[in-house]
């Protein structure tokens, strides 16, 4: 670990002395892209991070929404990307760790994780495959044993990602509002570490997430340990019961180094710790690998003398080790002991604050011709087609990956993965909604409009339940940034977003920057990920099974905007066209009126219109309900297109209603009076997926045979390749 | 009618199992952790899911030498109703108060999907209000839960009655499709899907009302309901 | 050419950890009666039986087969290949 000689010189300009070599240690860790954000702080204080329901308290690692009647939702996203891609089964699960420490931060439970998992090509990659599969297994075994259920997510695979991996992991906690841990410290309280011992593993994590792969050195793995982590959680749980927490911080990147200066620079209080208390797995660690060691499974805890009797006794019935590593003093330093020799003494201002970059940017010379389109071959038979795409990594149905997943414990998952986004019951009698989408083609091709479009997909997902969005989560993932190109990118997409977020009122209650995400084929495309919660006061719209003569309706415009589309990319392996973009005034249009129709009953299932476009859309209803249809292609609302667009455009801002016929006739009275774009397209009967325009047969597939190859067309590929 | 659901380090089905019998069937219902005993005059015993002491070694064997098992041990004999689900079920298996061994699922995978089970023994006390071969969708969420018997030991439990429940379909490559089964007695039962996340309807997608007379069933066992 | 048993143990790295040996440990072993057991390792053993003309043979090639595989991943685990005779 090392710090880059401008940052040496301020540090040395900043404490009149030299540093020792602990010191330099803690400031590299903190002072990491890592920990300091320090390329992307600047900028990220454009999004909105206020709102009437969002609670701000010192020193929390998770967003924290009041739900109403006391309770409050906590919701934190992380990546766990450089570990995951050299040991996957490791990175994803301690992944899944670091993000359900941050939610028991805040003192409530974890009741929710929801995971988004990016690969190479796995068709022709073999390690691709073994990277998907043992990180699968990996969030499986660690997410299960805790017994918190992973609810959702999505999985996807693009050569951007050739022999890397994107591991993002979301959690979501509940808990009582007045149970909210309210950080503070006073003179003499201790400071405790709990949990895990303290080994060599993990060594300079944060610096290794900083760097791009090809130049690390493949140290920084982490054993996961879901086991000792269940007992974390029952122990800080029954702790925060008997009031015996004043502050409560996670070990992540950084270890030591950060979780000490960050809580103590917060609490404005000074921290004097002996690494000698550390409760380490092996011996002779140095105090420099103490304190920047990444070990898992570790909590830092601030307590009152009166009350660390009780906060051991809870740790002996746990089975975990705490020790007291230090006490709290008043002079604002971080003061770093071995018994009485001193190894690091610092004022925890000057490790927290790294000096912040404004890199430049400059606009990508690819983006000038990207839009313009390739002449395509033309397509005969579009069901042989449309076979080919059901079974294609990205269509296909995920459950070899869901049913790894517990994602019934806890009973409180209403709508269960496999459909637009889950739902959870909440003790207040409300449930709560949460996706989270990405799409990193799209943003290639237009990294404003594709970070958008993100964010609106999963807002529209948790409207699909009859939820009302009410909080997002970004994870900006991104290659070098101090490539100006890349760093433009970045910025597009962050701009984007808080024009969205402002626009439609939803606060950014969390978020995460992970940059230097680069292959030795060059950087990533730009991927980020926006996860959204919404919020339902009565009813979810739980699907019901669509039966012979129910119709279906669409809401919203289908448009020329084929960029990053699966079907461009995927069957015509073309990378470019113009990407989808959102027109908030039509977006907000459909979302309010989408959610009003769901709330007046008269829907049997409200579907979202994304990947791989209409033709995908309706043929998962068909799927999924064992059920045929007639589509009549002339009849979906938007431009005059060719029937290559009209089946494949991934426009936004679309959804399709399913309903009993009987209820028809209001739903297209109330869809009148609000004045979205919409029509009656098809029904559904028989056991054939059959799309027509005009006279012309399009697509006419048996649904039991679709079905097959959708279900099983991922498993196969992982298991047999 | 008190009921004790034992809590191992690393259940995490516990509060399930304990919001279940208490806000829905209103039974008097108490966490005992695996260091203390039970009392005596305790009405019947769940030993809950999870993941007890991280499935390590082999489910449920390290659990099956907590202090808590004599207590239970001792219950089984007097004949007190016993209930184990999934690692519950594991460490009933392994503590030797029922037959057979789970192994890992055929697919080596863990597995989480609703499932149905065929009622096959009307007579225990967690099952006397089912009608023989009835049928409850239930959902399961294991990764070693493939019952596995001999060919001897398999032909001793069908001629016991000792076979509770069985899958409706090949799920996980079970010995005789084996969801569930119980002590030559009938007062011990064992079962790898999870009634307790299948008896609000809130929930479940299929039907609530046979997985609810799992519990109804220990209700009228102990006298509280017809 | 001679039959050769090949015993190939996966185990974790010295220094990283072994949280399933150390629960076996702490959890079942230490509280029961055996008090001298001080460390346990979990391991997982393949047992190869191969064809090649002699004993350095066999275990060159197995050695070939775990690489090449990734029958371990270097990062976190390391392999000890013994050979017996069949």
């Amino acid at each position: 670990m090392s710090l880059e000689p401008q940052e040496l010189a301020e540090l040395k300009l900043n404490i009149g002395r030299d540093p020792t070599s602990t010191e330099l240690q803690i400031v590299a860790a903190e002072w990491s892209e890592h920990c300091s954000y320090k390329s992307s702080k600047k900028h990220l204080k454009m999004l909105p991070m206020k709102g009437p329901l969002v609670i701000h308290e010192k020193g929390y690692d998770s967003g924290v929404l009041d739900v109403g009647n006391g309770y409050v939702v906590t919701a934190h996203i992380e990546s766990h990307n450089h570990p995951s891609a050299v040991e996957p089964y490791g990175g994803a699960a301690t992944g899944v760790g670091g993000v359900i420490r941050d939610i028991l931060s805040a003192g409530t439970r974890p009741i929710a994780i929801l995971n988004g998992l990016r690969f190479g090509n796995i068709e022709t990659d073999k390690h691709a495959r073994w990277l998907f599969k043992n990180a699968v297994t990996g969030i499986a075994d660690y997410g299960n044993c805790l017994g918190v259920p992973t609810i959702g997510g999505e999985v996807e695979f693009d050569d951007c990602y050739h022999n890397y991996a994107l591991v993002d992991v979301a959690a979501v906690g509940f808990g009582k509002k007045k149970n909210l841990i309210k950080n503070h410290a006073t003179n003499g309280d201790l400071v405790v570490l709990l949990g895990g011992s303290t080994g060599r593993d993990g060594m300079g994590g944060s610096q290794f997430a900083s760097d791009s792969l090809e130049s690390e050195d493949r140290s920084a793995v982490q054993i996961p340990d879901p086991f000792i982590e269940k007992l974390i959680i029952e122990a800080i749980l029954e702790a925060r019961k008997q009031k015996l927490i004043n502050a409560m911080k996670d070990l992540g990147g950084g270890g030591l180094s950060c979780a000490v200066s960050e809580i103590a620079n917060t609490l404005e209080v000074g921290i004097e710790m002996d690494v000698d208390m550390v409760h380490t797995r092996e011996s002779n660690m140095h105090p420099d690998e103490i304190m920047i060691s990444e070990s898992q499974e570790r909590m830092l805890i601030i307590t009152s003398k009166t009350k660390l009797k009780e906060l051991q006794k809870i740790c002996k019935k746990f089975r975990i080790s705490c020790s007291v590593i230090g006490h709290v003093k008043s002079d604002n330093q971080m003061h770093v002991k071995k018994g009485k020799k001193t190894f690091a003494n610092l004022p925890t201002d000057v490790i927290v604050n790294a000096t912040l970059l404004d890199l430049p940017s400059k606009k990508p010379v690819y983006l000038k011709t990207i839009e313009k389109e390739k002449k395509l071959r033309p397509i005969f038979d579009y069901s042989k087609i449309m076979m080919n795409f059901l079974a294609a990594p990205n269509i296909a149905s995920k459950i070899w990956v869901y049913g790894q997943y517990d994602h019934e414990v806890g009973i409180r998952t209403v709508i269960k993965p496999g459909h637009d986004a889950s739902v959870l019951r909440l003790d207040n009698g409300k449930f709560l909604s949460v996706k989270i989408d990405g799409n990193p083609k799209q943003c290639y091709i237009n990294p404003r409009e594709g970070a958008i479009g993100c964010f609106e997909e999963a807002c529209r997902n948790v409207v699909c339940t009859g939820a009302k969005p009410i909080g997002m989560l970004d994870h900006l993932q991104f290659g070098n940034p101090k490539d100006p190109e890349i760093f433009w990118t970045f910025l597009e997409s962050l701009k984007g977003l808080t024009d969205f977020a402002n626009h439609f009122k939803i606060p950014c209650i969390g978020g995460k920057v992970s940059l230097y995400n680069e292959t030795p084929a060059g950087p990533i495309k730009p991927t980020p990920l926006i996860g959204v919660l919404g919020l339902i006061d009565k009813k979810p719209l739980i699907p019901q099974r669509i039966s012979d003569g129910d119709c279906l309706v669409i809401v919203g415009d289908t448009k020329d905007e084929m960029g990053g589309s699966e079907y461009f990319e995927y069957i015509h392996k073309f990378i470019g066209g113009k990407c989808p973009s959102v027109n908030f005034v039509e977006s907000k249009k459909n979302m309010k009126v989408v959610l009003k129709v769901i709330q007046s009953q008269l829907l049997k299932s409200v579907h979202d219109c994304s990947k791989g476009g209409l033709a995908v859309a309706i043929s998962e209803l068909c799927m999924t309900n064992q059920i045929g249809c007639r589509i009549l292609l002339e009849n979906v609302p938007g431009e005059k297109l060719d029937v290559d667009r009209i089946l494949f455009s991934e426009s936004h801002s679309r959804y399709l209603l399913t309903l009993d016929k009987k209820n028809l006739k209001k739903l297209e009275t109330m869809l009148k009076k609000s004045k979205v774009s919409f029509k009656l397209i098809g029904k559904f009967r028989g056991k054939k997926i059959q799309f027509t325009k005009g006279t012309k047969s399009i697509i006419d597939l048996r649904v039991d045979i679709a079905q097959k190859t959708w279900l099983n067309s991922l498993k196969d590929l992982v298991l047999h390749g | 009618m008190k009921v004790g659901v034992v809590v191992f380090p690393g259940s995490n089905c516990d509060r399930d199992m304990y919001h279940v019998l208490t806000d829905v069937f209103n039974f008097d219902a108490q966490y005992y952790w695996h260091e203390k005993s039970l009392p005596k005059n305790i009405d019947a015993v769940i030993l809950p899911g999870g993941f007890s002491y991280g499935d390590r070694l082999r489910a449920g064997v390290i659990a099956a030498h907590s202090p808590i098992i004599k207590d239970v041990q001792k219950m089984a004999e007097k004949g007190i109703p016993i209930l184990g689900v999934c690692n519950g079920f594991q460490i009933l298996v392994e503590s030797g108060l029922l037959p057979g061994v789970l192994l890992k699922n055929e697919s080596l995978n863990f597995m989480c999907k609703w499932t149905n089970l065929i009622v096959e023994n009307n007579k225990t006390p967690f099952t006397n209000q089912f009608k023989l071969h009835a049928k409850i969708p239930i959902p399961i969420a294991n990764g070693e839960g493939r019952y596995f018997v001999d060919d001897d030991t398999l032909k001793q439990l069908k001629k016991k009655n000792q076979i509770v429940f069985r899958y409706t379909q090949v799920v996980n490559g079970s010995s005789n499709r084996i969801a569930g089964v119980c002590n030559e007695e009938g007062n011990v039962v064992g079962m790898m899907p999870h009634p307790e996340r299948a008896v609000e309807s809130e929930i479940n997608p299929v039907d609530n009302k046979p997985s609810s007379l799992i519990f109804e069933s220990l209700l009228v066992k102990m006298g509280v309901t017809n | 050419m001679a039959t050769f048993n090949v015993h190939v143990t996966i185990e974790n790295k010295p220094g990283i950890s072994d949280p399933e040996g150390d629960t076996i440990l702490n959890d079942l072993v230490l509280k029961g009666a055996h008090k001298t057991v001080s460390k346990i390792k979990t391991a997982k053993m393949l047992k190869f039986t191969i064809k090649e003309k002699d004993k350095k043979a066999a275990r060159s090639k197995i050695q070939k087969i775990c690489d090449e595989l990734r029958i371990y991943n270097p990062m976190v685990s390391t392999v000890t290949i013994d050979v017996f005779n069949a």
